[in-house]
Formats: C-alpha cells, structure tokens, sequence
C-alpha cells in the first residue's frame, strides 16, 4: 500500500484537501461575522473590506472574558490534577486487590458512568446550597473531579492491571517500602501514557462543560467562559459580530494549547483505544 | 513528555499571573467595606436595560458604600429563579413580572411601612396587595398591552384601528394586498415561545373575560371547558394559512422587530409596547400607535391587558434589607420614577408623577378603557406560561391540531392546579 | 518478565503454613487509597441520583417546599405521553445516527489519511479540531450557518437562485442538522481512533492477500474490518453514550423547538424542571433516561466484544 502511482497520489491528495476545506468553512465564517463592522450586513461569505478589531477588545469587555477564561483555566487545571492525583491511587487497589469490597466499588464506579448529569442536578442544586458553596469555584472543581472519576478510575486500573507487572511492587516491599510509596514512586511513573490520555481527554470536556456551570456559577465572579459565552449570546442577539469575536477569543487558549501539542492528543486518545 | 510538562508549566504560570493582574484589577469589589445588593430583572430592552443601569448608577454614587450587582438573565430568568426557590437562595432584589403574589408570594418582604405605597396606583391595588394590606413589590412600571401597529403604514393605506376580531382580520388581509408582499401584516418573533404566549393570553381576555358570556368562576374553580379556548388556536391558524404572518415566523427573534417595523415592514404585533422610541431612532418617519384588544363577542367592550410589567420584591430572608429597601426608597421619588417610565415607555407604577412617554396620545385617547389583569396569573394556575407558547409553537409546525392544543392546556392546567394544593 | 516466578508462593514453605498464612493474611483492601474517590462520587453523583429517583414519585414543582407523593402516576404518565416518545425518538436518531455518520465518515477519513499522501497532517489537524470547542460554541457556530435571516447557508441559495429555506425552524429537518452537527464535531475521533488501529494492521496480511490476487474490496472485509474491531467497539460505545446525552448543541442550534420537535431527552428533561414547573416528572424522565443508555450502552459493548472475538 505504500507506492502508488503518482496520478493517485496527486488524487488521494485533492481529495484530502477538499476535506479539509470543508471542515474549514464554518471556521471562515466565524472569523468573517467577528471582523464584520456593525451596520455591514454583507453575507458572510464575503470576506469584509474593513477588518473591525475592535469587536474583539467590545467582545472581551462587555462578556468579561479576561474573567471568565482565568476561572476556567483555574477549574480545568485544579480539577485535572486531583483528577490524576486520587483517581490514580483509586485505580490501584482496585485493580491489584481482588477483594469482594474492591469488586463491589469498582461496580459502583463504572454504573455512576451511565447517569445522565442532569438528573442529579436539581437535588445537588439544593445539597451545595445547604452547605453554602454556591458560587464558589472549589465546588465547580469537585463535581469535575467526582464527574470524570469513573472514567479515570476504569482507564487506570485497566492500565495497571494489563500492562505493569507486579513484580516491581513486590520487590519494592520486600526492601521494606510503604504501599503509599511504591504507588508513587514505581507504578504512577509508569502510568504517564494513560495520564496523558486523561489529562486531555479531561482537561477538553472540563474546558467546555456548560450544563454544570451554568446553574453553579451564575455570579459574575466565577462565570467561566461558556456561560459567559451563552449569556452573551442572549443578550446581543442583533449583534452578531460580537458574539462570533467572542466565540473566537473562548476557544483560542484551547486551540492554541492543542496545535502545540498535537502529537500527544492523538497519541493520548490512539493508545487508549488499542489497548481496548 | 519534557515539552508538555514544559508547556503546562508556562500555562500555570500565565494563569497566575492573569487572575492575578484580574483580581488587582477588580479588586475595588472585594473591598469588605461595601455591601452587596443582588438585583436580578427580567428587562431584556436595550433602552430598558442603560435606564435601569443608569438609575443604579446614580443610587451608587449617593450611597458609596452599597454596591449593587445587576443580573439580567432574559430568558433564563424564570428557570433561575425557581432554582433559587427550590434551595431558598432568592436574589436580595428581584423582578417579579406578574407574579408577586401568585409565585413568589412566600419570598417577598412585606413593603407595606415603605412611604411610597400611599402613591401606588390604584389599578395596580389587586395586583401587588392582598387583602391583609400586605404589600409584595414595587412597580417600575405597568403594563398597557394591546395590539401595537404602524400608524403611518395604517394611515397610507386608509385602515382605522380596528376594534373587533373580525375588523382586525381584515385590516390584517388589506395590509397584505396593499403592501404587495412587503408587508408582513401581523408578525411573531416566534422562535421565542413568549411571542405565542403574549397572542393566546391577551385575546384571552376579550375570548373569555370580558363578555356577557365569560368563563371567569369555570377558570378559577377547575371546571373550565378547553374547547372554549379552540377559536384562538383555530384563527392563528387560519391566519397562518392565509399567508397573514410572517414566512420565518418559526425562527424569527426580538431584536428583528425594531429593525422590520423601522423599514415599514410589519403591520400589527401584539404586545410589544416599548418598539416606539428604538423605532424611532433608527426611522423618524415611521410612527407606532397601539389600541386595546379588540372584542370578540358583540357588544363588548375593548381593554387594556395589563398589570405588573417590571417590579423589584425584596426577600425576605435577605441580610441586606435595608440596604435594598434604601434602594427602592431611592427610586421612589418623583424625578426617578418619572425617568423609569419615560426610560421603559410604560405607565409609572405609582401616582406621583406625571409621565410622558412615547404612546401618551394614545393612552389619553382611550383613557377611559378598562384595564384587565393579565388572563394568566388571575385565572390560570402558576406554570402555564410555558405551554401557551410551546403549543403556539407546534400548531404552526403542524405538530399540532388546534384541538390538541386546547387539550395540552387543559391537561397543564389540571396538573398546575393540583400542585396548587 | 513473564517467566519470573512470583515469590509469594515461595514464601510460604509448608502446605499447612500456606493454609494458616492463606487464613491470616487476608488481602487488605487498601479501601482508604479509594476512599476520597468513592466519597466524592457517591457525594456528587449517587446520592443525588437516588435523590432524584425519590422526587420521580413524587409531584414536586421544583421550588415549592412542600409536595405529595403520587406514587406510580408519573411513570405510567410517561408512558402514554406522545411527548415521550417524540423525545426518545429524537434521542436515539441523535445517539444512532451520529454514531453511524461518525464511524462510517471516521472511518473513510482514516482509510484515506493512513496512505501517504500530501496535506495528511493538516487535514487530520483540521478534522479533528472542532472536538476541542466547546459544543455549545460549535452550536453557534452553525447558528451562523443555518439561521434564516442573514445565514450563510440561505446566502449560498439565493446566489444559486434558490429559495431560502427554513433550516432550523423546520422539525423534519432540523432534527437532521443536529446529528449533522455533532458529526462534524466529533468524527475526528472517530477517525483517529482507526487510524490508531489501521496502523497496529500488520502490512504482511495485506502483502500476502495482494499475493493471493485479493482485490481492495476483499482485502478490505476481510482483513482490515476485522482487525479493527477493538476499535470499532471503543467507538461505537463512546458515540453512542455520547450522542444519547447530547444538550449543549441542540440548546444553541434549536433551542429545542420548533415546540418540542428537536428536543432530547436531556433537553426535555431541563425543560420540564426550569420553564414547566414539572420536577417530579422531569425525574422521572432522567430515570427512564439513564436505564436507555444503560441497555443501549450495555448491548453495544456486548454484541461489539462478542464480534472483536469472533474476528
């Protein structure tokens, strides 16, 4: 499957591109909508003559993205590291000790996956008020955490228990290492490739949770981009141009974040999936 | 591995330093020597919303040390609210918009000791009080809901303002002759259910109220017949068959309106008072008139649906009381009640000032018209809101049958009546 | 590693030792390694569940603090409401559907992108960017697109001499756009999840196949489909979990209307509590809803795992 003639190659190839200018174009007119000025309803194909780049300093301004984008980056980054944290030690045990309890946890682990967030929502509503933590950003990176605990926990202890080999823990407790410290200092360094994974499979759907945030985080405060965005909308129905540049600002840090480290997105999510 | 550790190290310390150089910048709010007053409105106007900015903004600066956070949610407003019910964590002021005693009864500060009371207007008495004395909320404005119109489209094609369903459907059918297919004669900002809601409540009124034959004890004691209610699913059907509102009608959003009525687009809304002054920003040539509701059973006469339109309760669980009450005080004088009405170009909510606002001809003209609740909140339960547009929604999509519709109504209506106990 | 002995045996000597350590040294559970983990999931997730369960037999309105219990009614009122089963319909076209656009186009992309040919790279970066927005973003984004007034969609036909049309605002079609919508966004993992597994293909099957006098097609079915299960199994069970919980984007794109046409179960169940007053129905829905993706979830991974072995 390698050589192919050269007509095909330059065939394949066209064809490679058509697809990507099709993927492309919704991305063209989100970019031509944010440069448009406000009275120009040219269609939006049309690329505009004056590139208006003060929508983009209204945008940031009026929806207090400078705000919403550091809670969000805060929630993200906090939230993805407890993740990795207790949700690597929870694997653990639950992967190397076969006990009736270990067994019946782990269940309890993979059923939580199936529950539909919202169905939770309204009792949690009232639970978070009662303890006083509306608003506040430390809840927002608990129920994260407690969100994608499952997850983390079964690609773990999947991990562990098909690819490291146990002979390591041992010889680590034979010269007379505590269970904390072998964790930490032989299987959580050989974990890294599904670390990866996590952290970006994680970090993406954290970025950009909006069903959470929108009932949890309505204070000015501790918005986080996505509401931002969606209130935003709302409000500037008739001027479109805004909302599209502010769109553009909410999904640069992760788009930038993802062209720089492209190889391990792909590879995180590839080596998840072979090892099945 | 080394470059993403490398990255995620240049990206944590960016983030501190952006929330850093964040919270330096707003850290003035933090200032624990201010008090807090959470105010949530349901305006979503443009010019409604800089004119309640504006009057918090000069209650701000005589009062230095309460800082009050406006919170306008349109159309999440209602959902957000009742989450805040359901976990007793109401906003210190809020926006009841009909509902001051109906829904939020339970919440609300009794405001009665407040001086301005003695000027509440008296057609909003059954509104904003009850029989105790109690007083639920503060009006910025009223509501004076009828059909708003084109004065100068009417004018140039020589219809008068109709004042019976059937004159309105064919003042409706002559628009769409004379206006050659420009003219959408009666239009819906449809992809907003409200847009729905507004037609099916305020025809309500003359359908079901008002006339000789009305069904006010059926409505409120639960035996109310729904097929009584058919006609108005059965006309905007109709009307929709005739090609009398707009192509788009399902998709079709507020902010539209003003730009389609200043290009002399539109003929009749129903509701959508407060166009007049937008409209006329964008095209001093076109003129809004607005008239009650037509009649519907002969020998009738027409009213005006109105009621709250604007309001702030204080909660009563709130720990800045008198910090919001201060508010409500400030806002009660005269020169600022007068600048909300004229702002929102509504009625004022009290007696105390003379406003002059965009429709003030027309208000004079019918003066003596009566003014009758809002259908909903006196005769139907708490919740139907919703599903009076929803349904407006269906029948149009062809999802619905008008005979469906009023069996939807009839089933909310049974089940929101039963949560009532 | 695999021919070391463990040495635990070893360490036991005797059979009659073996037997007395067997019985005292019972494996701890190290449940405290867990315990943070399981505090916070039954915190946030399990006790609200079970929670919600409770407020589905029941009529609560979502804000009053006083309800009664009613029993069945609520499920049995499911069940004979049309809306139901407009909903699940709609649900299980966006969970099935995207899975099958999302898998197909995935894997035509991968087959096209594992050949070397030129712009690979960024056409792979290009495909697979959309699934770092936000859905809710992506939503607009195609709002921008479809919208009657000034979309860009309608701008296209009206060049051509077409008319506009109503995209969004027509529930035959909009329920379409939907899936089409989250297609585009998510079949860049599709596709790379293949790309992962055509890459793990061995060329010597293929080298051999080409020898037999194999044509593409058979080389395809037999060779390449079967050696991709695992992933077509890892697939199809993400999408379709995915797809069944899809909110964000219908919110943004349809906002669920016209009426209730485009609504999910997810987004029906939101309406339901916030503009209908309805909790206690709208739990009972999140309940029917979670056994759906149960089963749906369940009998993918089954019959997928079932044909990984076979192959």
């Amino acid at each position: 499957m390698d050589y192919m003639g050269k007509k095909k190659k330059w065939l394949l190839s066209g064809v490679a591109l058509l697809i990507s200018a099709f993927h492309l174009i919704p991305f063209y007119i989100l970019i031509t909508t944010a440069l448009k000025e406000r009275g120009d309803f040219s269609s939006k194909w049309v690329f505009p003559k004056v590139l208006a780049f003060e929508n983009f300093a209204e945008a940031w301004e009026t929806a207090s993205l400078g705000n919403a984008l550091s809670n969000t980056t805060i929630i993200t980054f906090v939230s993805a590291l407890l993740l990795i944290v207790f949700g690597s030690m929870a694997a653990y045990p639950l992967a190397r000790r076969q006990t009736k309890l270990n067994k019946f946890v782990f269940m309890i682990f993979i059923a939580v996956m199936v529950i539909p967030p919202l169905t939770a929502l309204v009792p949690l509503y009232k639970l978070v008020v009662d303890i006083g933590m509306m608003n506040t950003l430390e809840i927002a990176i608990l129920n994260n955490v407690a969100s994608f605990l499952p997850l983390t926990i079964f690609l773990y202890s999947g991990f562990i228990r098909s690819t490291i080999p146990k002979e390591l823990e041992e010889a680590a407790k034979m010269d007379g290492a505590s269970t904390l410290g072998i964790f930490f200092r032989i299987v959580f360094p050989l974990l890294k490739p599904v670390t990866a994974s996590i952290l970006i499979i994680s970090c993406v759907f954290i970025w950009n949770d909006y069903q959470f945030a929108i009932f949890f985080l309505q204070a000015e405060e501790v918005k986080t981009s996505t509401v931002a965005l969606a209130g935003f909308f709302g409000e500037n129905a008739n001027r479109m141009n805004l909302v599209a540049a502010a769109a553009i600002m909410a999904v640069l840090p992760m788009v930038v974040l993802f062209l720089l480290l492209q190889k391990h997105f792909v590879k995180g999510l590839a080596s998840g999936s072979v090892k099945g | 591995m080394k470059k993403l550790l490398k990255t995620v190290a240049v990206a944590a310390a960016l983030t501190t330093i952006v929330t850093g150089c964040n919270k330096a910048s707003s850290g003035n709010e933090a200032n624990s020597d201010m008090t807090v007053v959470n105010l949530y409105s349901t305006v979503t106007n443009e010019a409604d919303k800089i004119t309640l900015q504006n009057v918090v903004k000069k209650f701000e600066k005589e009062n230095p040390d309460i800082d009050i956070k406006e919170n306008y949610p349109a159309d999440g407003y209602e959902g957000m609210l009742r989450v805040k019910m359901a976990a007793n964590d109401m906003p210190d002021l809020f926006d009841t918009h009909g509902w001051a005693i109906h829904r939020y009864g339970e919440y609300v500060e009794d405001l009665k000791d407040m001086d301005w009371v003695k000027d509440l207007d008296p057609a909003l008495e059954q509104i904003l009080k009850d029989e105790s004395g109690k007083v639920y909320a503060y009006p910025l404005n009223q509501a004076k809901d009828g059909l708003t119109y084109n004065a100068t489209l009417l004018e140039e094609y020589g219809i008068e303002p109709p004042t019976t369903f059937d004159e309105f459907l064919t003042a409706l059918e002559t628009i769409k002759k004379k206006g050659k297919g420009e003219v959408t004669p009666l239009w819906f900002a449809g992809a907003d259910k409200s847009a729905f809601g507004q037609y099916f409540d305020q025809f309500s009124t003359p359908l079901l109220i008002t006339g000789e034959q009305n069904f006010q004890k059926e409505l409120l004691d639960g035996t109310f017949d729904w097929s009584n209610y058919t006609f108005l699913a059965d006309k905007l059907k109709e009307m929709h068959d005739k090609k009398l509102l707009n192509e788009d009608i399902l998709t079709a959003q507020n902010h539209q309106m003003v730009d389609l009525m200043a290009q002399n687009k539109i003929g009749f809304i129903v509701g959508g008072g407060m166009l007049g002054p937008s409209v006329e920003e964008l095209n001093p040539e076109v003129k809004l008139g607005v008239i009650p509701m037509p009649v519907i059973e002969e020998g009738d006469e027409p009213s005006w649906i109105g009621g709250e339109r604007h309001t702030l309760a204080v909660w009563k669980d709130s720990k800045v009381k008198e910090e919001a009450k201060k508010f409500l005080e400030f806002i009660s004088q005269p020169e600022i009640v007068k600048e909300i009405a004229e702002g929102t170009s509504l009625p004022s909510g009290l007696t105390n000032t003379e406003s002059k606002n965009y429709y003030s001809e027309y208000y004079e003209k019918y003066a003596d018209v009566k003014v009758e609740p809002y259908f909903d909140r006196i005769y139907l339960p708490s919740g139907m809101w919703d599903p009076m547009g929803a349904t407006g929604q269906e029948l149009l999509s062809g999802t619905m049958t008008p005979d469906e519709v009023s069996k939807k109504m009839e089933e909310e209506y049974k089940r929101l009546l039963a949560q009532k106990k | 590693m695999i021919g070391v002995e463990t040495r635990s045996k070893s360490m036991a000597g005797s059979s009659v030792e073996v037997k007395r350590n067997r019985k005292r040294r019972k494996e701890s559970s190290l449940w405290w390694m867990y315990l943070p983990a399981l505090a916070a999931v039954c915190f946030f997730i399990l006790y609200p569940f079970l929670n919600g369960i409770k407020i589905s037999f029941t009529n609560w309105n979502g804000f009053s603090q006083t309800y009664d219990y009613v029993g069945f009614s609520q499920y049995t009122r499911m069940l004979k409401d049309p809306d139901t089963w407009l909903v699940v319909k709609n649900t299980l076209l966006y969970g099935v559907g995207s899975t099958v656009l999302q898998n197909v186009i995935g894997l035509g992309y991968a087959l096209l992108l594992n050949q070397s040919i030129r712009f690979r790279n960024f056409t792979r970066t290009v495909v697979y960017l959309p699934v770092i927005i936000s859905p809710l973003i992506m939503g607009y984004i195609f709002y921008f697109f479809f919208a009657f007034q000034g979309g860009a969609l309608n701008d296209l036909l009206v060049f051509f001499g077409m008319d506009k049309i109503n995209a969004l605002g027509d529930p035959k079609i909009n329920i379409w756009l939907i899936v089409f919508v989250n297609t585009f966004q998510f079949v860049g993992i599709a596709m790379i999840i293949y790309l992962a597994g055509l890459q793990s293909i061995s060329k010597d099957y293929y080298e051999a196949a080409q020898i037999d006098g194999a044509s593409s097609f058979q080389q395809f079915k037999n060779i390449t489909l079967p050696m991709l299960m695992p992933s077509i199994t890892i697939n199809m069970v993400i999408n379709i979990i995915g797809g069944l919980k899809l909110f964000d984007v219908i919110i943004s794109l349809t906002g669920g209307g016209p009426g209730y046409a485009s609504q999910s179960m997810s987004t029906f169940m939101y309406d339901l509590y916030f503009n209908r007053q309805d909790a206690g129905y709208a739990a009972t829905q999140g309940v029917f809803m979670a056994i759906i993706i149960l089963i749906l979830s369940l009998a993918a991974l089954v019959y997928f795992k079932r044909k990984e072995i076979e192959a």
